[in-house]
């Protein structure tokens, strides 16, 4: 009884995974560079603060890691919302809901319309601000869920019924 | 082994009105003697060392109100197991009530700690196998007496495959004696020191140790006996002290292990009920048995840590439905097998599965080249970043000299880790299951029904998308809820995804430019 022999594979069917065909809405950007900023904002001036309080305050390094925070915050805010936005992209197919996200890391998901159990929306403070919503669509599975962030109030409203119309045309309990 | 043959009662009559129960009177006794030993610590400093300080008399008064809370509970409990559901009503100030409707039940757990066993009660706990609700979703009796708990849980598993199978009724079909599918031979408690839980142990041990000599105030230096050790220790060159420690710690790792597989793996069985359940039970004096309703069982895993790996041996784990994985298999209950000979973990899986072979055996398809670069470079970068970190450490007069050369020295091992990890990865499909294999020090293979799969996901980190890797992730409602097959080639795992649940992915993809 070994333990499995390695099989060599050579890659010569070339397949990868297509983007899915909706985009998230426009208004995802500006609300992705708005909740960001925050942290960013509360990092910056604990450091200026440390820098101007204290009566012996530290040297050269703590000025080069404040100028390097501020480079840091800049690009991420400068990048990050419209990378996400380029990214993030949803799908629902009479069999199944595809996902894609991320931005430096990226992830798909793909979930049967069979195995889903429940259908959520959600709206953060940020999110009621912009007017957009967070659509959840979970498996039994613990490792499962299907986030689709930054969809327009209408497009989320009727993603969730269309979705919960099709789990209950389907049988089962979905494990 | 008597209490292994207990006479099935048959289901009674479905129509009978349901009573409600007390839990067994003697919980008065068990579950003060629970709190108290598990204070006993506390106690034994209060009353012996007489270290009277403010807070270990609070501390007394909280365990007068846990014990307080146990025998409310003993008071107020009241369950029942009605044609529908089983009910459990409990609290004095706070009434709760929860109800577990039977044909969600998936697994009964049944687990006597030595206070319960000196009276001869058992603590019943119902699993429903809804993976999102974790511990909310238990309904536990402590206790009952080992014959109602046994009568409870047959009747609980039995109904279930009843309602399942309506064609072989569960009057009719006399109970057939159950079916042992493996037993823990006494010889294989050697295999104990080689799964690393013995050193997690004495970290344990070490940590609780610490942090209590820290809440009393009690300095090490303070120990004459261990303030001449520590002089002498400090006296001694590097290069003796290392190995010493280590051969220390080695040791008593290898005493605690070996306990330990004998306390919780002692009598250690799996049986195939007729009832279409899997029985397994083992303890020695926690004795705990865990039923598993076969129909929910998505596979099997075999843990090999580096250690067992050398000297041939194997854990296998059941992944069932309902059953978390997380934390120590043990405590999920899906162990099939503790640390024994691999053949045997092997054996066991296949049986349990009811295949003529273990498909995590089967021949796996290995993974691009890339992945092993990115495990190189990962054990590699990650051992000369600490070593450059204690050399500087070293020339800030934080750190001894040796530190970084250890470093350095560790580096060959690191990359023959990184190897190894490489050698590891791959997967497969064979007979329907999912089968994928990652980890050095901890070698898993798991096995998966593809029918078990409720989703992919597919996750390419930057330097991934790269080196043309992807990381799959194969959902289900069993186990970790998620299997790896990690870093695989994009195309490569994709057709596998394909092949795997066909009809799902194929929509999403398209041909590689």
């Amino acid at each position: 009884m070994g333990h499995g022999l390695l099989v060599d594979v050579s890659e010569t069917t070339g397949v990868r995974l297509r983007a899915p065909r909706h985009r998230i809405s426009r208004k995802a950007v500006p609300y992705w560079t708005v909740r960001a900023l925050p942290g960013w904002i509360v990092l910056l001036v604990g450091e200026v603060l440390l820098k101007v309080l204290p009566d012996d305050p530290p040297g050269t390094w703590l000025t080069v890691v404040i100028v390097v925070t501020a480079v840091l915050a800049l690009i991420h805010l400068a990048v990050m919302p419209s990378w996400r936005y380029r990214v993030h992209r949803w799908e629902v197919t009479p069999t199944a809901v595809y996902t894609q996200s991320g931005w430096i890391d990226q992830e798909w998901r793909v979930a049967p319309l069979s195995r889903i159990q429940t259908v959520d929306t959600e709206r953060g403070p940020w999110e009621q601000l912009f007017g957009l919503a967070k659509v959840t669509v979970t498996t039994a599975s613990a490792a499962g869920p299907l986030h689709i962030h930054g969809l327009d109030l209408d497009v989320a409203r009727g993603l969730v019924d269309e979705l919960t119309a099709a789990t209950e045309a389907s049988k089962g309990d979905a494990t | 082994m008597s209490e292994h043959q207990v006479d099935i009662a048959p289901a009674p009559p479905l129509n009978e009105p349901p009573e409600w129960l007390r839990l067994n009177g003697l919980m008065v006794i068990v579950s003060p003697l629970k709190e108290i030993v598990r204070a006993a610590v506390p106690l034994v400093v209060v009353f012996v060392a007489g270290a009277h300080s403010w807070w270990q008399w609070l501390s007394l008064v909280g365990v007068g109100v846990l014990i307080a809370r146990g025998v409310t509970h003993w008071a107020t409990a009241r369950y029942r197991i009605t044609d529908e559901q089983v009910e459990l009503r409990s609290g004095l100030f706070n009434r709760k009530t929860r109800a577990v409707p039977r044909d969600r039940i998936r697994t009964v757990d049944i687990t006597s700690e030595w206070q319960h066993r000196l009276v001869g009660l058992s603590a019943l706990k119902i699993g429903t196998g809804r993976q999102d609700k974790g511990k909310d979703d238990e309904l536990v009796l402590d206790a009952i007496t080992k014959a109602e708990a046994e009568r409870l849980r047959t009747l609980l598993l039995t109904k279930n495959t009843a309602a399942a199978a309506p064609e072989q009724s569960a009057v009719d079909s006399v109970p057939a004696a159950a079916t042992e599918l493996v037993r823990v031979d006494r010889r294989w408690t050697w295999y104990a020191p080689f799964t690393l839980s013995g050193i997690a142990v004495v970290a344990a041990a070490f940590g609780a140790v610490w942090h209590f000599a820290n809440d009393l105030h009690i300095r090490p230096d303070d120990i004459t006996l261990l303030h001449d050790g520590l002089d002498l220790v400090g006296t001694e060159s590097p290069w003796v002290l290392i190995p010493a420690a280590v051969i220390v710690l080695l040791l008593v790792a290898t005493i605690a292990s070996v306990l330990g597989y004998i306390l919780s793996y002692w009598n250690f069985s799996v049986t195939r009920e007729q009832s279409g359940t899997l029985h397994i039970r083992h303890g020695l004096l926690n004795t705990r048995s865990v039923s598993i309703e076969e129909a929910r069982l998505r596979g099997v895993e075999v843990k090999e840590t580096l250690p067992l790996r050398m000297v041939g041996g194997g854990r296998a784990t059941a992944v069932v439905s309902g059953l978390r994985t997380g934390r120590g298999d043990e405590r999920g209950g899906g162990l099939l097998l503790p640390a024994a000979p691999v053949a045997e973990a092997h054996l066991v899986a296949a049986k349990v599965l009811r295949e003529p072979q273990d498909p995590t055996t089967a021949s796996l398809t290995a993974h691009p080249r890339a992945a092993l670069r990115r495990r190189l470079t990962r054990a590699v970068v990650a051992v000369l970043v600490l070593a450059l970190a204690a050399w500087i450490g070293y020339e800030l007069d934080l750190l001894p000299f040796w530190v970084w050369i250890v470093f350095v020295v560790l580096t060959p091992f690191s990359a023959w880790l990184g190897h190894d990890r490489y050698r590891s990865l791959g997967h497969t499909l064979t007979h329907g299951y999912l089968v994928s294999r990652s980890g050095s020090l901890v070698r898993e293979t798991v096995a998966l029904r593809s029918d078990g799969i409720i989703g992919w996901r597919v996750h390419a980190s930057y330097w991934q998308r790269r080196s043309g890797l992807v990381t799959l992730v194969a959902t289900t409602a069993a186990g970790r809820g998620g299997y790896h097959v990690t870093d695989a080639g994009t195309s490569q795992a994709l057709a596998f995804a394909d092949e795997a649940v066909p009809d799902l992915v194929a929509q999403f993809l398209e041909p590689a430019t």
